[in-house]
């Protein structure tokens, strides 16, 4: 029986309909029509840890897991892509790898989602991120105390910048010999790359402004791993990597987890985690193959991002729990911040072909380590820009409303555009949230609301940057320049991380206050942002996580951890 | 099928030269070679004509080694640079020039220095100085000057070094060889000390270029480290060996610079599987060999130490030389 099913699968190969992962091996991302043997557990025994969600937060957190032993199975409701073989330097046919089922948004400024800030594929939305691996400035940790904005995150910078050293090894960031900001961190182990045009024009900007600017540090290959090619600079990075050189979850972390003994389920899309009489989660409902099934299992790990983690949190509401999972603080889905995305644009008189090589290969973070100089709390870096030519008609119709010929004419000089943009912190407000509309997707379930406004602070915030970044583009004798100044990046907060129940929705250890074994992990356990791409972070947070758990379970605590915990609640 | 363009033929020309170029100097090295196995004293009593021959045709093919590396590597690199400055094409001429003069010496068995190898010689290192300066002026005027960023990809600040010290290697060997009946010596300085100097300081100058293109790559493979490891050594060996005046045989050295003459060319194997590991391997290759390690440039190693064994050879034969 099980023959006939390997047949069927190799004979219908699609990966958006019909499950890889199964019938015990998953796709060999390095090989070609290659598979690689894949654990399997049954239903009806209990996992240790059923994780929702494979990205930067769950797949760290799944190969991190299985490698310390625990029984893992970690489901995504996206494909299980084969890079080399799936992905076309076609923008159009990459939208597969994002999220885009039905949302609401509404708000002042309501996010455009769907694309940059979301992923539905194995490895999540880190198989088409910009691959940018930034710390946080230590300060963030305690933004309320030292800063005066924000909340205090439970974690202490140092123990931090540990776990950011252990994720820059695992993913070979390619990153400058020595970091112009922050404490000292460890040499990155691979060598930035090369500078293209655009980050060329940072650079000078940079120099004639009287500021520092660095490469940036990248999670994509400038030389061989394994079976893993150096980055070509194809430049499709944010539309998928066909080379593997992008170092993603689904390239690095998934594998690891697989061989250490864990198992995927791909489009597998969790609706509902069970919680027993006694108050504790029992496992999850998923969608896999036309049908509801469910895992047993002994903690569930919630890691789908700042919208689907409320979402799944919120639909599993129970009488025992009315406003859904780990909630008593009232805290869930609230405190959505996205990242500010403001680009300044102009025209070089000489060719910079800004799409040749990852996009964002300079950067200064300036604005996040100087605090003199600011009518506003927290920081913004700001990068180099290669936008892909799809993306860039877009956005020269969205933002400047150019069409027909105008168009046409303004899209001739796309070799020549060069572009400086934000990724800006927004301060947590408990307004901008993630609730459930009434109406119903593909799978029957409520769909989410995501309504969200910028605050007076986050608008001075992108106008001192838009400023800057018009001075620094002036400063290379751009020309025709112009503000996009709606954008945003990234989604964080909505389940808080904290040191009182009754004001964050999991501990410092990512676990939930009111049920003990109910996890969280991913960037909604962001307390603030700060002005740097999270991924990093997230992957630092989920390390320390597996290696609380591992204390933890080595202690015998779990349970009994559990229990006072309960009684606490 | 394109037919070739007018760079795409200097370029191949540049690498079918290189190849033969190699094959001949192979040839030709292996078989002095296996003679200078024999741990003898110094061979006074042999004619120190034929001697001083020997020692002048082994330089020249050290020089033309040298040469011949210049002359792959340049062609791939300033190809890769589009010859955007017509000055890019200077080195392919010299190099070739200065192969071609090699192998007419080292085929030479005449005792005279020959001018046109002289002048040749000199144009070559003549090159190498200039083409350090154009490379200096290429890194210090990017942006960020002379950062880790641009001494990586910037024009490399070692490379036209080689076609200095083929030139130098060169002029020596012309040195040599017309000091048939005396003590050769070159600006007044005994000869075989003088060149095994240069080669040492070579060495040590090409292990500076390997160690920073290496460390580019962050050393992801651990042979990486071969070429910053013993080439120093040779270079010590090799200094050590100019400035002792014991007479002695300097047999370490000599066995050193054998080692050092394999891993040059065991080089280009490595390279070769380092432009493998680009993607789509050898089947792409007009991408890759651009893009992935120069196959070319490790036998620069090789190069310099032929010279050093020219020199250990020469001080053996004429103690104070």
């Amino acid at each position: 029986m099980m023959l006939q099913r390997v047949g069927a699968i190799a004979v219908s190969d699609d990966p958006l309909h019909v499950p890889r992962a199964c019938d015990g091996r998953a796709p060999d991302v390095f090989r070609p029509g290659g598979w690689v043997q894949m654990r399997q557990y049954r239903e009806n025994e209990p996992v240790d840890f059923a994780i929702v969600g494979t990205g930067a937060g769950g797949g760290t957190l799944a190969c991190k897991l299985a490698e310390y032993g625990f029984s893992i199975v970690a489901f995504d409701a996206g494909p299980y892509f084969r890079p080399l073989e799936d992905f076309a330097s076609d923008e159009s046919e990459q939208t597969k790898l994002y999220w885009t089922d039905d949302r609401i948004v509404d708000g002042a400024n309501p996010l455009q989602l769907g694309s940059n800030n979301s992923g539905k594929a194995v490895g999540g939305s880190t198989v088409h991120f910009a691959m940018v691996s930034l710390r946080f400035r230590p300060e963030w940790f305690k933004s309320r105390t030292m800063l005066g904005y924000g909340a205090d995150w439970p974690l202490d910078w140092r123990e931090m910048w540990d776990y950011y050293t252990e994720v820059e090894q695992a993913l070979k960031i390619s990153g400058p010999v020595t970091y112009p900001w922050g404490p000292p961190r460890p040499r990155y182990p691979y060598r930035a790359h090369p500078l293209n045009g655009a980050a060329r024009a940072l650079a000078k900007g940079c120099e004639a402004l009287g500021i520092k600017w660095t490469e940036t540090p990248l999670a994509t290959l400038s030389a061989p791993r394994g079976l893993a090619h150096p980055c070509v600079y194809r430049g499709f990075c944010v539309t998928g990597c066909s080379t593997n050189a992008k170092q993603s979850a689904l390239v690095t972390w998934i594998p690891r987890a697989i061989a250490a003994g864990a198992e995927i389920r791909d489009l597998a899309m969790v609706g509902r985690i069970e919680v027993e009489p006694s108050g504790l989660v029992s496992g999850v409902h998923y969608h896999r193959d036309g049908a509801w099934r469910f895992q047993r299992a002994r903690n569930v790990v919630v890691a789908g991002y700042a919208i689907e983690t409320p979402r799944l949190l919120l639909n599993s509401a129970t009488p025992r729990f009315p406003d859904g999972l780990a909630n008593s603080s009232g805290l869930v889905g609230k405190n959505l911040m996205a990242q500010s995305n403001q680009a300044v644009w102009g025209r070089l008189e000489h060719e910079v072909r800004s799409y040749k090589g990852p996009p964002s290969l300079a950067i200064t973070e300036h604005w996040n380590y100087e605090d003199k100089g600011k009518d506003f709390f927290g920081g913004y870096s700001y990068m180099s820009q290669g936008p892909l030519p799809q993306l860039w008609a877009n956005t020269l119709f969205s933002a400047r409303g150019l069409w027909g010929d105008r168009l046409v004419e303004a899209m001739k000089d796309y070799n020549h555009v060069v572009g400086l943009k934000i990724v800006g912190e927004m301060l947590p407000q408990e307004s901008n949230r993630v609730t459930l509309a009434d109406e119903v997707d593909q799978y029957g379930l409520r769909i989410p609301r995501v309504t969200y406004s910028w605050c007076d602070n986050d608008k001075r915030l992108i106008d001192h940057s838009l400023k800057f970044m018009r001075r620094a583009l002036e400063a290379v004798d751009a020309t025709d320049t112009w503000i996009q100044d709606d954008d945003t990046c990234h989604l964080n907060g909505t389940a808080r991380m904290g040191s009182d129940a009754h004001t964050s929705v999991v501990d410092v250890d990512c676990r939930s206050w009111d049920i003990p074994n109910l996890w969280i992990c991913d960037g909604s356990v962001f307390p603030t942002v700060g002005g740097a791409n999270p991924s990093l972070t997230i992957q630092a947070i989920a390390c320390r996580t597996a290696d609380r758990i591992r204390a933890l379970a080595r202690q015998g605590s779990m349970r009994r951890a559990n229990i006072l915990s309960m009684q606490r609640g | 099928m394109r037919l070739p363009g007018e760079r795409d033929l200097i370029v191949m020309a540049g690498i079918a030269g290189f190849s033969m170029a190699l094959v001949s100097m192979l040839s030709a090295a292996s078989a002095p070679a296996a003679r200078s196995d024999t741990r003898l004293a110094p061979r006074r009593n042999r004619s120190s004509q034929a001697q001083t021959v020997e020692t002048a045709r082994k330089l020249n093919r050290a020089a033309g080694m040298l040469a011949a590396s210049v002359l792959a590597d340049s062609s791939v690199e300033h190809y890769r640079g589009s010859f955007k400055n017509k000055a890019m094409y200077t080195p392919l001429l010299v190099s070739a020039l200065t192969m071609a003069t090699s192998l007419h010496g080292t085929a030479d068995m005449r005792p005279f220095a020959h001018k046109a190898r002289d002048a040749t010689y000199l144009v070559a290192a003549a090159t190498g100085l200039v083409g350090s300066g154009f490379h200096l002026y290429n890194v210090g005027k990017r942006v960020g000057g002379f950062s880790w960023q641009n001494l990586f990809y910037g024009a490399p600040l070692g490379a036209p070094m080689a076609i200095l010290l083929s030139g130098l290697l060169g002029f020596c060997s012309e040195r040599v060889r017309e000091a048939g009946r005396t003590r050769p010596r070159i600006f007044g300085l005994p000869a075989g000390r003088a060149i095994a100097a240069v080669a040492g300081a070579g060495l040590l100058g090409t292990t500076g270029e390997a160690g920073l293109l290496h460390f580019r790559g962050a050393y992801h493979n651990p042979f990486m480290l071969l070429p910053v490891t013993l080439p120093p050594i040779g270079a010590a060996l090799l200094l050590s060996a100019a400035g002792d005046r014991s007479g002695r045989t300097h047999c370490v050295a000599r066995s050193w610079m054998r080692l050092l003459r394999a891993m040059g060319l065991a080089g280009v194997g490595f390279h070769a599987y380092g432009v493998s590991r680009n993607m789509g391997g050898w089947r792409n290759w007009s991408q890759n060999i651009l893009s992935g390690p120069p196959i070319p440039a490790p036998p620069s190693f090789a190069g310099l130490a032929l010279a050093g064994l020219a020199a250990l050879g020469l001080m053996r034969a004429h103690p104070d030389a």
